[in-house]
C-alpha cells in the first residue's frame, strides 16, 4: 500500500475523466517508483501500485483503470497470466497494457503481444520513451482503437 | 455390426458429436505440439485427447462405421500409452495423430453426405502402431479434485508438489478468497491473505477466477488458493473470511486396489468435472426448427395487433375497456421477450466459430514455409449461427491473405529485425448489443499502395479507405504478382460481398508499410433469413417472402372485371375470380409508381381473411435471402420490409405484401406510398 491510491467518483468505465488512473505492476518497489517518476510529469496521471500479479488482478477487479504498466517476471503469477486474465474479462478487454520488462527476447515480446498486451518495451528505458508510449496508447484508446 | 436399434436415427447426433470431438482433439494436439516445442509434456491435453478418441470409437461402433472404429482404436492405443508416460508424445506421434484425425474427419463428412466411407488406410494404422512411446519416470496417477479452470493452471511440478505434500502427511486443501472494496478497507486483500496463510500453510498456487458479479463479489473475482497444511479447516477459513464448509480437499486418499482410471472409462467419465457436466444440460436444435418457432411467433404478433384493434374498437364504441388495454400491452411485451429468447437460442459462441482458425493457419504456415503464430481473443461474444456461417469464409480469406502475402519469409523478417515467427491475431468483441467487431491483424509487410495501383492501372490511393475500395474490386486478382508465384485470386471482393453486401456490415482497413495490416469487420449479431420469391415488376426486381404469398396465379385478361371505376393513384382496381372467390387485383408497378405494363402473373396474399392479388411482369425464382432492415427513416415505406442482395451486389427491395395490402385496403384513395 503506498498511499497514492485515490478514488475518483462518478467516472464511468469507458469515459475519460479529468484524471487518468494508471496501475503500475512490478515486484520491485524501486522499479515502480522509477516508472512513476517518468510519468509523473503529466499532472492528470494518478498512480496505484501493485507488487504482484495477483494484487494487480485484485485491484483491476475492484476499480477502473485507464492503463496498466506491467512487468513480466513476478512471483506468484507472471505477467503473461495477468494479461490473459485481463483479456478474458469483458470489462477489461480494451484496457491498454504496456509491458515493461527485462525479458527483451523476441519470444517474450511476441508472447506478450499475442496474449493481448498493447505495447512492449524493455528495461532499461528512457523517461521520454515510456511517457511517449503511455500517451500514445491513451490517445489510441480514446480514439477507439483496440490494439 | 448387429445393433438392435436403428443406427440411422442417431446419425445426425453422431455427426455433430464426432465433429465436436474432432475439433477439440485438433486443438488438443496443437496444444501438445506447442508444449513439445517448449520441451514439455502436456498430460492434460493427452488425457483429453484420449477421452475424445475413446468417445469417437465408442460412438462409431454404435452406428457401425468400422473404418472410423479402426482408426480411433489405433489412435487411442497410442494415447493411452502416452497418458501413462505422463503425456510424453513425440513430434512424429503428433504428426501421425493429426493424420488420424484428418482421416476420421474425411469419413465423418462422407457419412454426412451419404457417400461411401473408405476403409481405414493401412499405412496410417501401421504408422500409428509403429510409434514408440518412451516411458518417462511416471508420477503416480492421481486425480486432483479441481475444476478444469484451476487444474489447467497447475504445472506438473505444482501437481507433484501437492501429491508429495499429501504423501508427507499434510492435507491438500483448496479455499477461495473473494476480494471486495469493503474487505480491502479492512486490510483484507489477496496480499494480506497470502501473508497470513503463509504463516501456517504452504501455498502451492493461487489461481484467479472469474465468477458472476454479486453483492458479495462486486469485482466478479475470486482467488482459488491451493495449500498444504496441518491446521484445522476453521483456521484456513477464517484467514479468507469464509466458513469451514467451503474448505475442500483436493486430493482424496486412493481407494484400495484402485485400477488405472483409463482402463475403466465409465469411472473416468464420472469425474469429468464442471465443463462436461454443463454440456450435459445442452440440447442441440436444428436451426430450421428455431426458424419454424419464429415463424409461428409472427402469427402471435399478428394476433396481438388484431386484439389491440378490437380493444380500440370497443373503446371507440364507448365500452370501458379498462384492464384489457394493460393486458394487451403486457401481452405485447411477452411476445417480444419470447422472440428475444428464441433469437438467443440461435446464438453460438464466437470462440467456437474460431476454433478451426489455428488449424487453418497451421496448414497455411506449412505450405508457405513461414512460421506463423496465431493468437485468438474471442472472449464470450456470441453470434447468430446464420451470421457465423456467412462470415467464416471471409475470415478464412483474410487469414490466407495474411499468411500468403502479408507475413514475410523468415529470412526477410530476420533482416528487418522482426521475430522470424509471424503473428496473426483474431480479435473479437461486442461493440454494441447488435454489432460485433472482428479484427484480423498481422504483423507483416503491410499493403503496398503503389503496387496495388500499378496492378489495377489506377492512380495511387490516397488513404487506407481508398486502398480498400481498390483491393475489394472484383477482378483485382493479386496484390504482389511480382513477388508471389501463387497467382491465385485474393478474393477480397468476396470478403466485401460477405461483410458489406450480404450482412450489411462494414469493412475497414489500416495498414502500415513494414509494420502490419488490420482488417476490421463490423457485423450484425443477428440477421433475418427467409425463403423468398424474386420477381420483376415495372422492370425492377423485387423479392417477397414465400410464406407471405398464398399463391402465384396466371392472370387471364379476359376473365378480369373492372371495379366500379375506382381509379386511384396506384392504378385501377380490377377483380378476378379464383376458385369461386372474387379477388381484387392491383398492378404492383402502379402501387410503387413504376412504369406499369403487362401483368401476366399475380401474387395472391391474404390479410385477415381478405385476399388481394398484385399483378407482376414475371417470376424470376425462389431462394433464401438475408433481409437487411432499411435504417434510414427517409426510405421507410409501407410494404417494404428491407433490402437484400440477390448476388449481383445491388440492393433489392424486400416487399411485405401483406402489410401493403392492409395499407391499400384501409384507404384505397390515399396512397400509402
Amino acid at each position: 500500500m503506498t498511499g497514492s491510491e485515490k478514488e475518483v467518483n462518478g467516472r464511468t468505465s469507458g469515459g475519460r475523466g479529468r484524471v487518468t488512473e494508471i496501475l503500475v505492476v512490478d515486484d520491485s518497489k524501486v522499479m515502480r517508483e522509477m516508472i512513476v517518476a517518468c510519468l509523473r510529469v503529466i499532472e492528470a496521471f494518478t498512480f496505484t501500485h501493485a507488487a504482484s500479479g495477483l494484487e494487480a488482478i485484485e485491484k483491476l477487479a475492484l476499480k477502473d483503470f485507464d492503463l496498466v504498466v506491467l512487468d513480466l517476471n513476478m512471483p506468484d503469477i507472471g505477467g503473461f497470466e495477468v494479461i490473459e486474465f485481463i483479456r478474458g474479462q469483458d470489462k477489461l478487454k480494451r484496457l491498454p497494457i504496456l509491458v515493461v520488462t527485462t525479458r527483451g527476447d523476441e519470444g517474450s515480446r511476441s508472447r506478450a503481444l499475442g496474449a493481448g498486451a498493447s505495447q512492449f518495451m524493455t528495461k532499461p528505458f528512457t523517461p521520454d520513451a515510456i511517457l511517449a508510449n503511455v500517451q500514445s496508447m491513451l490517445r489510441q484508446d480514446a480514439a477507439g482503437f483496440h490494439e | 455390426m448387429s445393433s438392435a436399434f436403428d443406427a440411422s436415427e442417431f446419425l445426425a447426433g453422431y455427426l455433430v458429436e464426432a465433429e465436436e470431438h474432432l475439433s477439440a482433439s485438433t486443438m488438443n494436439l496443437l496444444a501438445v505440439e506447442g508444449s513439445l516445442r517448449k520441451g514439455e509434456n502436456n498430460p492434460r491435453a493427452v488425457r483429453e485427447l484420449f477421452r475424445s478418441l475413446h468417445t469417437i470409437k465408442g460412438l462409431s461402433a454404435m452406428v457401425g462405421v468400422e473404418p472410423i472404429v479402426d482408426i480411433a482404436h489405433a489412435m487411442e492405443t497410442v494415447l493411452r500409452q502416452a497418458d501413462r508416460a505422463a503425456g510424453a508424445l513425440s513430434a512424429k506421434a503428433v504428426e501421425a495423430l493429426l493424420a488420424g484425425l484428418r482421416a476420421i474427419g474425411e469419413r465423418v463428412r462422407a457419412l454426412s453426405t451419404n457417400a461411401p466411407v473408405a476403409p481405414a488406410p493401412p499405412h496410417l494404422l501401421d504408422a500409428l502402431a509403429a510409434l514408440e512411446i518412451t516411458k518417462n519416470e511416471v508420477p503416480q496417477a492421481v486425480e486432483l479434485d479441481l475444476e478444469p479452470a484451476v487444474l489447467g493452471k497447475l504445472s506438473a511440478t505444482e501437481k507433484a508438489q501437492i501429491i508429495q505434500g499429501a504423501e508427507g502427511g499434510r492435507r491438500a486443501l483448496r479455499v477461495d478468497f473473494v476480494p471486495s472494496p469493503a474487505r480491502a478497507a479492512e486490510g483484507m486483500t489477496i496480499t494480506t491473505v497470502r501473508e497470513r496463510i503463509g504463516t501456517f500453510a504452504e501455498i502451492v498456487k493461487v489461481v484467479p477466477l472469474s465468477i458472476p458479479m454479486s453483492d458479495a463479489a462486486p469485482g466478479g473475482l475470486a482467488f482459488a488458493l491451493l495449500v498444504l497444511t496441518d491446521v484445522p479447516d476453521e483456521e484456513l477459513a477464517a484467514a479468507v473470511g469464509t466458513t469451514p464448509e467451503l474448505v475442500r480437499r483436493v486430493l482424496h486418499p486412493r481407494p484400495e486396489g484402485g485400477a488405472d482410471p483409463l482402463d475403466e472409462p465409465s469411472s473416468a467419465e464420472e469425474d469429468v468435472g464442471e465443463t462436461e457436466g454443463r454440456r450435459r444440460g445442452v440440447v442441440r436444435v436444428d436451426v430450421a426448427r428455431l426458424d419454424d418457432a419464429l415463424e409461428r411467433l409472427s402469427a402471435l404478433v399478428i394476433t396481438r395487433f388484431r386484439l389491440a384493434r378490437a380493444v380500440d374498437a370497443l373503446a371507440a364504441q364507448g365500452v370501458a375497456v379498462g384492464e384489457l388495454g394493460d393486458i394487451v400491452k403486457s401481452y405485447g411485451r411477452q411476445v417480444r421477450d419470447l422472440r428475444g429468447a428464441i433469437m438467443r437460442a440461435r446464438m453460438v459462441p464466437v470462440a467456437e466459430l474460431l476454433e478451426r482458425v489455428p488449424l487453418i493457419v497451421r496448414g497455411l504456415s506449412r505450405t508457405t514455409k513461414k512460421p506463423v503464430r496465431v493468437a485468438i481473443d474471442a472472449g464470450k461474444a456470441e453470434l447468430d449461427k446464420a451470421v457465423a456461417e456467412r462470415i467464416f469464409p471471409a475470415i478464412v480469406h483474410l487469414l490466407r491473405n495474411a499468411v500468403d502475402h502479408a507475413i514475410e519469409p523468415p529470412a526477410e523478417r530476420r533482416h528487418l529485425g522482426k521475430p522470424e515467427e509471424g503473428l496473426v491475431r483474431v480479435t473479437c468483441f461486442e461493440r454494441s448489443t447488435n454489432q460485433l467487431e472482428l479484427g484480423i491483424i498481422d504483423d507483416g509487410r503491410g499493403i503496398d499502395r503503389e503496387a496495388v495501383a500499378r496492378k489495377a492501372s489506377r492512380p495511387v490511393p490516397e488513404n487506407d479507405a481508398a486502398l480498400l475500395d481498390l483491393i475489394t474490386q472484383p477482378g483485382l486478382t493479386t496484390l504482389e504478382q511480382a513477388t508471389k508465384t501463387s497467382g491465385r485470386g485474393l478474393g477480397m471482393d468476396i470478403v466485401r460481398r460477405a461483410v458489406v453486401e450480404e450482412l450489411g456490415g462494414e469493412l475497414s482497413l489500416r495498414t502500415t508499410p513494414g509494420v502490419g495490416t488490420t482488417f476490421t469487420l463490423l457485423i450484425p449479431l443477428t440477421i433475418t433469413i427467409v425463403d423468398a420469391f424474386s420477381f420483376v415488376c415495372g422492370d425492377q426486381t423485387f423479392v417477397a417472402p414465400v410464406a407471405a404469398i398464398e399463391e402465384v396465379v396466371e392472370v387471364a385478361p379476359a376473365g378480369l372485371v373492372r371495379g366500379p371505376s375506382r381509379h386511384t393513384r396506384f392504378g385501377e382496381v380490377r377483380f378476378m375470380e379464383r376458385r369461386g372467390e372474387i379477388v381484387p387485383l392491383v398492378n404492383l408497378a402502379s402501387v410503387f409508381s413504376l412504369a406499369s405494363g403487362d401483368e401476366p402473373k399475380a401474387l395472391v396474399v391474404r390479410r385477415n381473411g381478405t385476399p388481394l392479388a398484385f399483378g407482376i411482369q414475371r417470376m424470376v425464382g425462389q431462394q433464401e435471402v438475408v433481409i437487411r432492415p432499411l435504417e434510414d427513416p427517409l426510405v421507410k415505406v409501407t410494404g417494404v420490409s428491407g433490402s437484400t442482395d440477390l448476388g449481383d451486389g445491388r440492393p433489392t427491395l424486400v416487399l411485405d405484401l401483406v402489410a401493403l395490402s392492409g395499407a391499400l385496403s384501409q384507404n384505397r384513395t390515399e396512397v400509402p406510398v
